[in-house]
């Protein structure tokens, strides 16, 4: 039971993390709240369906589509809406909502409201310890766990990553040693949308495709980013792991039903008394 | 009995110490001017005094009242206030609804019962040389001496006996510093206590009885103006550093 | 509060007009108002405290959530009369909200608006799990007394509730209380700088806003009879409140009423060629462009309008030519 619940527990963090992950970068490094954020998700997951399960193309060429759809989402997102608000956070994330509502509306258009199964981008289970865990699952939190490697080194030791990180802390002093804040915001965006599309094809393999399927993730994404602590990608990692085997736990030994109200408990339980996160560098 | 009393005050950011055991005394009436170089802590000061920043260690004692522990609202409502550096004020309102807001009492039944006394709100604006056209205007209109003047009305309007200027002659121009120094001095006549922070020597020098010296948190001088200025620690803190 | 002859006349048209319309309109339109005028209530409510103060809140179904389920939990399974369930139902809202806001307090811009959307996801977990057998579950629960019958009767009371609870809470941001929550949403560090208590004064507007949200959540189970926790709880009505108090005009009362109207009016006039979800797809879009057109909504449009009209109409004053 106890294996069970380490090797379920890993697998989810792993997936949270990566689902948290690219909301970090916008929220850090953009000090905006992209609620669309979540409509990444729905796009990776749904681009997903359409090129392997509809289209029969491979796994890998479904994933890399969505990857490709994520980032230049991302990229329109900030040239149409972040930018021209730019001196209003609320502005920007009253659009994204609306937006994230439009591109849901606009799924629902397309595919209906039901939820879909996705068929899994590896078949086939592993038996570990009495448990069955899919490959899908273990392919999902080992690319995780390769993204966020990848995307940590790129932010500590790439020149735009830590241009990145000079944004993120001090806009104007960024700018003035020749960062050009407006080109920095576009990768990053561009780079939020990729991972967010590629997060939702793993998501949508966990557990099903749906339109609604977003607003859950998001929430866990900005809790685990605040409760980890704006701009800390380490944070990040420790809180969705957190949150992770909280889940599971619940799961295992409390009830099914309970995970959602456990899980959003902690997140406003950390939110309310400790709203500058475990390990952030500010005060709110 | 002070009006404002400052004593050991200590604020620590981390490794750094921002102000370390400084310890002053107004008297109602007095006017005391703080200098000191760029970084110096002056703004600091100030900060811990309203209460914008938590002190580390110290007392503040407004009119015999300990205010250490109370909110800045509550400090406020005690009677001090301070200006800001760079103006803020509600660029969504108008001129007389910025004072409004300083007059606005903290009740939440007085606030919803009681009509906006229009009258003092123009007897203030007035006072500090606004004029009548300026009451509709949006702050964006108003040059920077007419904003300076909007902050006193402002700071005026919360019933302020201790005002703090930070910096009031920024952004000023000649004429326009000349203006803010006699609504200074008028106030100054009418009883008003004032600590004030200001790089503009010049302009400071008619409006306080006394100077105070800060250097790296530290007081280093007080007296007289002309004692202070003539001081070689506070000259050489100027020059940057002793040898 | 500086009342002018035109403020009268322009509410009391408002309201003689709304009172004089069931004479004139189908059943079916009148239905339509009659959720309109719900969601001009619910809009209302979000106004005063999101657009007054800048504390966004997503998470607004929360509020009348619990006015909802408290009346319709007192009077199904506990027997409890309308008359008093429903203030009973208006007090536990305002006591729900003050349990969020206080400790919520401590945010600030974006991270409240986060808790408040947990808030709402919570609640939505927990009518599922708690207590399955008062709430109804995930299926929510049918048979509610309803108060009215018919769709006139339901207009008239739903239109009377919109009346009473928008010029009551239209009066009160007129007073320096609304002039200092706007001020709030400006520079709230500068409010307290001016000797305000800013605490005080966004937990008086939350309660407010949660009145207004009982309210208008208890009434609302009781016309329709019913409760669904999957469209309460739903993003999409966060969505459409705060849409409609958005380009309606924010933080002014009157332009949530506006933005309700509009968007109702939209949804309908949409049905017959996209009956289901996907009018959100349009109007969303329309709310979308308008938003970034205008942030202030169509009482700007309107005000801007208005005053060119004065300008005009001063400038060809008698005297200038012969």
């Amino acid at each position: 039971m106890l294996l069970q619940i380490l090797i379920q527990g890993t697998l989810l963090s792993g997936l949270y993390a990566l689902i948290a992950v690219g909301f970090t970068l916008i929220f850090s490094v953009g000090r905006v709240l992209n609620l669309a954020y979540g409509a990444y998700l729905m796009l990776g997951g749904y681009v997903f369906f359409f090129i392997s399960q509809q289209l029969g193309a491979p796994a890998v060429v479904g994933v890399l589509c969505a990857a490709v759809l994520g980032c230049a989402a991302g990229l329109l997102k900030y040239r149409l809406i972040a930018r021209p608000l730019g001196d209003n956070p609320v502005a920007v994330e009253i659009s994204t909502l609306i937006l994230a509502v439009v591109v849901q509306s606009g799924i629902v258009l397309i595919y209906g409201d039901s939820s879909k199964i996705l068929l899994p981008i590896v078949p086939g289970v592993i038996r570990v310890a009495g448990t069955s865990v899919t490959y899908n699952l273990v392919v999902a939190t080992l690319a995780s766990w390769a993204i966020l490697i990848a995307l940590y080194l790129f932010v500590q030791r790439t020149h735009i990553g830590r241009a990145m990180r000079a944004v993120s802390m001090d806009r104007k002093g960024a700018a003035i040693s020749g960062v050009d804040p407006d080109v920095i915001n576009m990768i990053t965006w561009g780079i939020s949308g990729l991972l967010g599309a590629v997060a939702g094809v793993f998501f949508a393999s966990y557990t099903q495709l749906s339109p609604s399927m977003w607003v859950g993730p998001l929430i866990i994404s900005v809790a685990v980013v605040i409760v980890g602590g704006i701009g800390s990608i380490i944070g990040t990692l420790i809180v969705a792991h957190i949150v992770g085997f909280m889940e599971v736990i619940v799961i295992a030994v409390i009830a099914p039903e309970l995970r959602g109200v456990f899980t959003m408990g902690l997140i406003i339980g950390v939110l309310i008394l400790r709203p500058r996160g475990l390990f952030g560098r500010e005060e709110l | 009995m002070t009006a404002l009393a400052v004593r050991n005050l200590v604020k620590r950011f981390g490794g750094l110490t921002a102000t370390n055991d400084v310890s002053f005394d107004i008297a109602p009436g007095q006017s005391v001017g703080l200098i000191g170089p760029n970084g110096a802590g002056k703004t600091t000061i100030f900060s811990q005094v309203m209460g914008e920043l938590r002190q580390s260690a110290g007392t503040i004692t407004l009119f015999g009242n300990e205010i250490s522990g109370l909110s800045t609202p509550g400090r406020i409502r005690r009677g001090v206030c301070r200006t800001y550096q760079v103006p803020r004020p509600f660029h969504d309102l108008t001129v007389a609804e910025n004072i409004r807001v300083g007059l606005a009492p903290n009740s939440i039944w007085q606030l919803v019962t009681r009509r906006p006394d229009h009258a003092r709100e123009a007897e203030i604006a007035l006072g500090v040389g606004l004029r009548e056209t300026d009451f509709d205007r949006a702050p964006t209109e108003l040059s920077m001496g007419d904003l300076r003047k909007l902050e006193f009305a402002r700071t005026l309007a919360t019933g302020a006996r201790v005002m703090l200027l930070d910096e009031v002659f920024a952004g000023l121009t000649v004429g326009e510093i000349q203006v803010v120094s006699d609504l200074i001095l008028g106030l100054r006549r009418d009883g008003m206590t004032f600590l004030m922070v200001s790089h503009d020597l010049k302009a400071l020098e008619p409006l306080v009885d006394r100077v105070i010296a800060i250097d790296q948190g530290r007081k280093i001088a007080e007296g007289s103006y002309r004692e202070v200025l003539d001081d070689p620690d506070v000259r050489a803190s100027y020059l940057g550093g002793q040898g | 509060m500086g009342l002018r002859w035109y403020h009268f006349a322009l509410w009391g048209g408002f309201i003689l007009f709304m009172y004089l319309l069931p004479e004139f309109v189908s059943r079916g339109t009148l239905r339509t108002i009659i959720f309109a005028n719900f969601l001009a209530v619910f809009a209302i409510s979000w106004d005063v405290i999101s657009g007054r103060t800048g504390y966004v809140s997503f998470g607004h179904p929360f509020l009348i959530g619990i006015g909802a389920y408290t009346t319709a939990i007192l009077t199904k399974r506990f027997g409890v009369p309308v008359e008093l369930s429903i203030p009973l139902a208006v007090l536990a809202t305002m006591a729900g909200g003050l349990i969020v806001l206080i400790p919520a307090l401590r945010i600030r811009g974006s991270y409240f608006a986060l808790v408040t959307l947990a808030f709402m996801e919570l609640m939505y977990q927990l009518v599922q799990v708690i207590r399955p057998d008062l709430t109804g579950g995930t299926r929510g629960m049918s048979g509610i007394q309803t108060l009215t019958r018919g769709a006139e009767n339901g207009f008239y009371m739903s239109f009377t509730l919109l009346a009473v609870l928008s010029v009551g809470t239209w009066l009160l941001m007129r007073t320096q209380f609304g002039t200092a929550l706007s001020a709030i949403s400006m520079d709230e560090d500068s409010v307290a700088g001016s000797g305000l208590n800013t605490v005080k004064l966004k937990t008086a507007a939350f309660l407010v806003s949660a009145f207004v949200a009982g309210v208008g959540g208890a009434f609302y189970v009781h016309y329709l009879g019913s409760l669904a926790p999957r469209a309460l709880f739903d993003i999409n009505f966060v969505f459409t409140i705060i849409v409609a108090a958005l380009i309606g005009g924010a933080s002014t009362i009157v332009g949530p009423i506006i933005g309700a109207f509009f968007l109702t009016f939209l949804l309908e006039y949409l049905r017959p060629w996209l009956p289901g979800a996907e009018r959100y797809f349009i109007y969303g879009g329309v709310a979308l462009l308008l938003y970034m057109y205008q942030p202030k909504g169509f009482y700007a449009i309107i005000m801007a309008g208005w005053s060119r009209l004065r300008a005009r109409m001063a400038r060809r004053k008698p005297g200038a030519r012969a």
